[in-house]
């Protein structure tokens, strides 16, 4: 199991692999492997998706996946 | 001469019926359509929560299988629990139901007429002689013209004998059309992959099939195919006609093929693919055995939607959400390891003995494997919890400047639960159970008992009991 942050100044959803998957600013569990991460509601963040490989993350050390918004 | 005649009558008949055409027992789907067949998603919850998600899984054993799990479901019926304010039972509280071969039985029945299994099971099937009634099927020569033609097998014939005695003609639409929780999930074996394929329409999207148009029967022959005594099932492969785009996650996982960050995603990926793949690699026939060969308890699909978020009813997912507060796990296994004389001689073990052997003792370690999945999985969030928990106390005793205020996953409460015969307390009678026989027929006075022992042992389980007070239960 790994787990990963992913960042943004507000509360959003975020979507793993197309998927409403918690929100942002949380501690989610995914599986090892490549995967999308996307904000959903309002396109006003960059990037517009980020595909990242997760691995050897721990609860205590989860990786962080940072979204900015347009305008940052 | 007049039986000359009849021979060369029989031997023609037999030749036109061997090069009878394959009638598939699965029509093709014309569109793919996300949000419509047999899914998870599609169910509508009533009164079941998915903050208390309970998945209960039904191992093969034919009706030593069957029984077992019926006792359990009967148990879950009687059991009440306080949630949200109401006593409710435990039963209606069930969200998924995964199955193998005999325990498939119940749960498809289950599926299809809910709590009327109570009034009708027994006599459609537990206290059937089934298998007397399968050996005299295939034993009529009224059914050797059938039995010639090579797409057309035993299993076809028993698909045909429970679809017209047990389950009354019924096909998937007939569950569709319940839109009721528990999500029912029989499984075969895919016989060229050797993986689970599970009867739910995100599979059969794969195949450009239509799973409503599918006999409950057949997937519960197929998911019963066990190999040698009855034959593998035959489904028509429409990959390639319905429009049909694989999930984002598939070419993720198919390209982290050569880094071997996470092999068994990407073999569930290739498997996708597999399915799915057109000319010239397409697999124009999908051959189904026992549900058995590869997992006889049905708890490696359960094991991904709890592990993956790539899973079409991902319960990782409703943790990331934090739908699930509490997640319980039934495995009802009716495994056994009978006694043997083998020791007792100098013999040489002879060719049956040896290849039932050989058939039967990787299949039982790897349910031992699987179960044991399921403890280390539990454990890893249990552990992950924990941990959280310590560091921030830990650190928060060192002052408030020394504070790490960690954030922690959605704080999941789970109950592993098993009822095996190896849990039987008494010597005697664990072995006594553990020595029955693989069959479609028992005795009524053994399966009074294995209904009886499936209680028993449920009740008796440590995690049922911490559950029961969790939840103010009452057995």
């Amino acid at each position: 199991m790994e787990h990963v942050i992913v960042t943004f100044p507000t509360d959003r959803l975020v979507y793993v692999d197309g998927e409403e998957n918690g929100s942002t600013n949380e501690v989610l569990r995914v599986e090892a492997g490549t995967h999308v991460f996307e904000l959903g509601n309002l396109a006003n963040y960059r990037p517009a998706s980020r595909t990242v490989t997760v691995q050897d993350t721990t609860v205590l050390e989860p990786l962080k996946i940072a979204f900015y918004r347009k305008d940052e | 001469m007049q039986s000359c005649a009849r021979i060369a009558v029989l031997g023609c008949a037999l030749v036109v019926a061997a090069c009878a055409s394959f009638t598939p027992g699965n029509p093709p789907l014309a569109k793919h359509e996300p949000d419509a067949g047999y899914r998870f998603e599609r169910l509508e919850q009533g009164d079941n929560s998915d903050e208390l998600f309970v998945i209960v899984t039904f191992s093969g054993g034919g009706t030593r299988a069957a029984a077992l799990a019926y006792g359990v479901l009967e148990a879950l019926r009687d059991t009440t629990i306080e949630w949200r304010g109401r006593r409710v039972a435990l039963l209606d509280e069930v969200d998924v139901i995964s199955s193998i071969s005999g325990g498939s039985f119940p749960a498809a029945y289950y599926a299809l007429r809910g709590r009327q299994i109570f009034d009708e099971f027994e006599d459609k099937f537990l206290y059937r002689p089934i298998q007397s009634d399968l050996v005299r099927l295939a034993l009529s020569p009224a059914n050797w013209l059938k039995l010639a033609a090579p797409a057309f097998g035993r299993s076809d014939l028993a698909a045909e004998f429970y679809h017209r005695e047990v389950f009354g003609g019924a096909t998937y639409a007939d569950v569709i059309a319940r839109k009721q929780r528990p999500f029912v999930i029989l499984n075969a074996t895919d016989m060229t992959t050797g993986t689970p394929f599970p009867f739910t329409q995100d599979q059969f999207d794969l195949l450009c099939s239509d799973l409503a148009g599918v006999p409950l029967a057949r997937a519960a022959a197929s998911s019963s195919a066990f190999p040698g005594g009855l034959t593998p099932l035959t489904f028509q492969n429409y990959a390639g006609t319905c429009g049909y785009r694989q999930p984002p996650w598939v070419a993720l996982a198919a390209a982290d093929h050569a880094s071997r960050v996470n092999p068994r995603r990407t073999a569930r990926a290739e498997n996708r693919l597999s399915l799915a793949a057109e000319e010239p690699a397409r697999r124009h026939y999908i051959h189904l055995t026992d549900g058995g060969v590869a997992d006889n308890i049905g708890l490696r699909g359960p094991l991904e939607a709890i592990a993956s978020t790539n899973h079409p009813w991902s319960v990782l997912e409703r943790m990331n959400k934090k739908k699930i507060d509490k997640l319980v796990v039934i495995v009802v296994n009716a495994a056994t390891n009978p006694a043997t004389d083998r020791d007792q001689t100098a013999a040489v073990p002879g060719l049956i003995d040896t290849l039932t052997t050989a058939a039967t003792v990787p299949l039982d370690n790897y349910s031992f494997d699987t179960v044991e999945l399921l403890s280390k999985t539990v454990n890893e969030f249990n552990t992950d919890a924990r941990l959280v928990g310590d560091c921030n106390r830990l650190s928060a005793r060192k002052g408030e400047q020394c504070s790490l205020n960690l954030p922690a996953p959605h704080k999941v409460d789970l109950y592993s639960i098993q009822v095996a015969f190896e849990y039987i307390a008494s010597p005697e009678e664990r072995t006594w159970f553990r020595n029955l026989p693989t069959t479609f027929e028992l005795p009524r006075e053994t399966i009074d008992k294995l209904r009886a022992v499936g209680r028993r042992l449920l009740n008796e389980d440590p995690q049922f009991q911490n559950l029961m007070k969790a939840l103010n239960g009452k057995p």
